[in-house]
C-alpha cells in the first residue's frame, strides 16, 4: 500500500481514563487507506478500549481522532458508524432478527436505503461470507463461526471504509477459527482498511501489513510483521511474544 | 320474597343481571384501556430513562437530561408509593376544584389507571431492558442506530418477550383493582354491586355474584394471555436455502421475495 497517502485514520495524543484508572495514554497511530493493522498485547493493555474510542463507543479524555482528516467527534454519529464498522468478540448479532434482517436494519435506518435495495445488498454480503443459505436463521440457531460471519456481513452491508475487529475469533471453537479468518483475508484482498485486535499470532504475521504492540495503555512498538515478530526491539515486546508464541506453539523464531 | 340462598341469587340475577353485565363491561374497558395506555407510558418512560448521558455532551444538555430523568423517577416513586384509591380522589377532585375541570368519572378512571399502571410498567420495562445483553445496544450503536432506533428495533422486542408475563399480570391486577374507582362513582362492577345490594340489603348474595364475575374475568384473561405468550415466542426452525432434504426450500435467492 502507498503509505504516502494521507491516512484514513489518524490518532493523535489519545488519552482515556476510567475514573482514576488511565487505560490509554498518548496513543499516536496513523492508518493509511487499504492497510491491515493488527493490534497485539497482553490482556488489559487497552486494545479494546482503543478500538472503541475510534468509533466513539467510548469518549476519549484527550487527544484527537481524525477520519479522512475530520475530527470524529464533529462528524454526524450515523455517518461515523456507517464509515467505521465494528465486529465484536461476542458477535452481538441482533437476537430478535434473522441473519438477513441483521444486515438490513442499519442500511434502512441509518443509510435510508429502500427495503429492496437493502435486502439485495445484505444478500450479496451474506453470500460473500458464505452465509446466504442461512439468511432465515435466527442467531441462536447458528454456530459461533456462522454468527461471526453474519456479523461481518452486517458490518460490510453499511459500506464501511474501515472495519474494526475486536478479537473476532477468541470466542470460537478452534475448528471455526479458520472459517472466520479466511473471510477476513478475502476482505484484505478486496483492499478494505482494517484494524484487528487478535491473539492469533500466525494470522497477524501473514495477514497484517503492520503489527502494533500495546502494553499498559501505551503503544510500545510497531512495524512490519516480519520485523516485529523476528526481531522485536523493545524488551516488553520480546517478553510478550516469547510468552504468547510459546503458549500457542506456532514455532516462530 | 325468596327464603333460600339460591332463590336470592336467582332473583338478583333476574333483576340486576344487565346491571352486573354493564358493570363488568366497564371494568374490562377500564382494565384494557389502562393496561394498554400504561404499557405505552411505561415503554416511553423506560426509553427516556435509559438515554445515556455522555460526558462529552455540553453541560446544559447533561443537566437538562438529568433533571428530566429525575422528574420521571419522582413520577414512578409517587404513583407506586400511594394507593390508587387515593390517587383517584386526588386527581378527580383536584381537577374539579382547582382546574374547574369536571371530568366524567370514566375519563378520570382511564386517566388514573393508565398513569398508575404506567409507573409500574416503566419499572417492568426497565427490568426487561436490563435483562438484554448490553452487547446488543453496543452493536446497534456501532451500526449507527440512534438510541430510539436501537430501543424500538433491537432492545425492546427482546425485552418485551421476557416481560410479557409481568405485563399480563398488570392487566389482571387492573381488572381487580379498578374496583377502587367506585369512590369516584365509576360504574364498574363493584359500584354496580353496591347499588344492587342496597335495595334488599342482601350484601352476601350480591357480592357472591360479584366475586364470581371477577373470577371469570381474571381466569379467562389469564388463559388468553398464556396463549398469546406462546404465540409470541416465535418459530424455532428455519429453512436452509437450496436444501436438498426439504422440498419447500427455495433454490434461487431474490431480494423481491422478502
Ligand atoms: N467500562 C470500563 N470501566 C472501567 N474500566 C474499564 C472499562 N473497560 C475497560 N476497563 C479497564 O481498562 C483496561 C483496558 O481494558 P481493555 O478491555 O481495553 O483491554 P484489552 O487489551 O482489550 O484486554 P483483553 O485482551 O483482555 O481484551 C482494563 O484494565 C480494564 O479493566
Ligand atoms: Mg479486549
Amino acid at each position: 500500500m502507498d503509505s504516502s497517502n494521507s491516512p484514513i485514520i489518524e490518532i493523535l495524543g489519545l488519552d482515556k481514563k476510567f475514573g482514576r484508572n488511565t487505560v490509554l495514554s498518548g496513543i499516536d497511530l496513523h492508518v493509511p487507506k487499504g492497510q491491515v493493522v493488527c493490534l497485539i498485547g497482553p490482556s488489559g493493555s487497552g486494545k479494546s478500549t482503543l478500538l472503541r474510542c475510534i468509533n466513539l463507543l467510548e469518549t476519549p479524555d484527550a487527544g484527537i481522532i481524525r477520519f479522512h482528516g475530520q475530527d470524529t467527534t464533529q462528524m454526524p454519529k450515523g455517518l461515523l458508524h456507517a464509515k467505521i464498522g465494528m465486529v465484536f468478540q461476542q458477535f452481538n448479532l441482533f437476537g430478535n432478527l434473522d441473519a438477513l434482517e441483521n444486515c438490513v436494519l442499519g442500511q434502512m435506518k441509518v443509510l435510508r436505503r429502500s427495503r429492496i435495495q437493502s435486502v439485495g445488498i445484505a444478500g450479496k454480503y451474506l453470500e460473500r461470507v458464505g452465509m446466504l443459505p442461512y439468511r432465515d436463521a435466527r442467531p441462536d440457531q447458528l454456530s459461533g463461526g456462522q454468527k461471526q460471519r453474519v456479523a461481518i456481513a452486517r458490518a460490510l452491508a453499511m459500506d464501511p471504509e474501515v472495519l474494526l475487529f475486536d478479537e473476532p475469533t477468541s470466542a470460537l471453537d478452534p475448528e471455526m477459527v479458520d472459517e472466520v479468518l479466511s473471510v477476513i483475508r478475502t476482505l484484505k484482498d478486496g483492499g478494505l482498511t482494517m484494524i484487528i485486535v487478535t491473539h492469533e499470532m500466525a494470522f497477524a504475521r501473514d495477514a497484517a501489513d503492520r503489527v502494533v504492540f500495546m502494553d499498559a495503555g501505551q503503544l510500545v512498538e510497531e512495524g512490519k510483521p516480519e520485523a516485529l515478530f523476528t526481531n522485536p526491539k523493545n524488551d516488553r515486546t520480546r517478553a510478550f511474544l516469547s510468552r504468547s508464541l510459546r503458549g500457542h506453539g506456532t514455532g516462530l523464531a | 320474597m325468596p327464603n333460600t340462598f339460591f332463590g336470592w341469587i336467582h332473583l338478583l340475577i333476574d333483576e340486576y343481571g344487565s346491571l352486573f353485565l354493564q358493570g363488568a363491561g366497564v371494568t374490562m374497558l377500564i382494565a384494557v384501556v389502562g393496561t394498554v395506555a400504561g404499557f405505552v407510558i411505561g415503554l416511553l418512560v423506560a426509553i427516556l430513562r435509559t438515554i445515556p448521558i455522555k460526558p462529552s455532551a455540553p453541560a446544559w444538555q447533561r443537566i437538562l437530561l438529568r433533571g428530566f430523568k429525575t422528574v420521571l423517577t419522582v413520577y414512578i416513586e409517587v404513583f407506586r408509593g400511594t394507593p390508587m384509591i387515593v390517587q383517584a380522589m386526588v386527581v378527580y377532585y383536584g381537577a374539579l376544584q382547582y382546574l374547574q375541570l369536571d371530568m366524567s368519572a370514566l375519563l378520570a378512571a382511564f386517566l388514573v389507571v393508565s398513569v398508575n399502571t404506567g409507573a409500574y410498567m416503566a419499572e417492568i420495562v426497565r427490568g426487561g431492558i436490563l435483562s438484554v445483553d448490553k452487547g446488543q445496544k453496543e452493536a446497534a450503536t456501532a451500526v449507527g442506530l440512534t438510541h430510539w432506533q436501537s430501543m424500538t428495533n433491537v432492545i425492546l422486542p427482546q425485552a418485551i418477550r421476557s416481560i410479557l408475563p409481568a405485563v399480563g399480570n398488570e392487566f389482571v391486577v387492573n381488572i381487580k383493582d379498578s374496583s377502587v374507582l367506585n369512590v369516584i362513582s365509576v360504574t364498574e362492577v363493584y359500584f354496580m354491586s353496591k347499588s344492587a345490594a342496597g335495595t334488599y340489603l342482601k350484601y352476601f348474595e350480591v357480592f357472591f355474584i360479584t366475586a364470581v364475575i371477577y373470577f371469570v374475568l381474571t381466569f379467562t384473561t389469564t388463559r388468553i394471555l398464556r396463549l398469546v405468550e406462546k404465540k409470541l415466542s416465535g418459530k424455532d426452525s428455519y429453512t436452509v436455502y437450496g436444501s436438498q432434504s426439504d422440498s419447500n426450500a427455495p433454490i434461487r435467492y431474490s431480494p423481491e421475495d422478502r
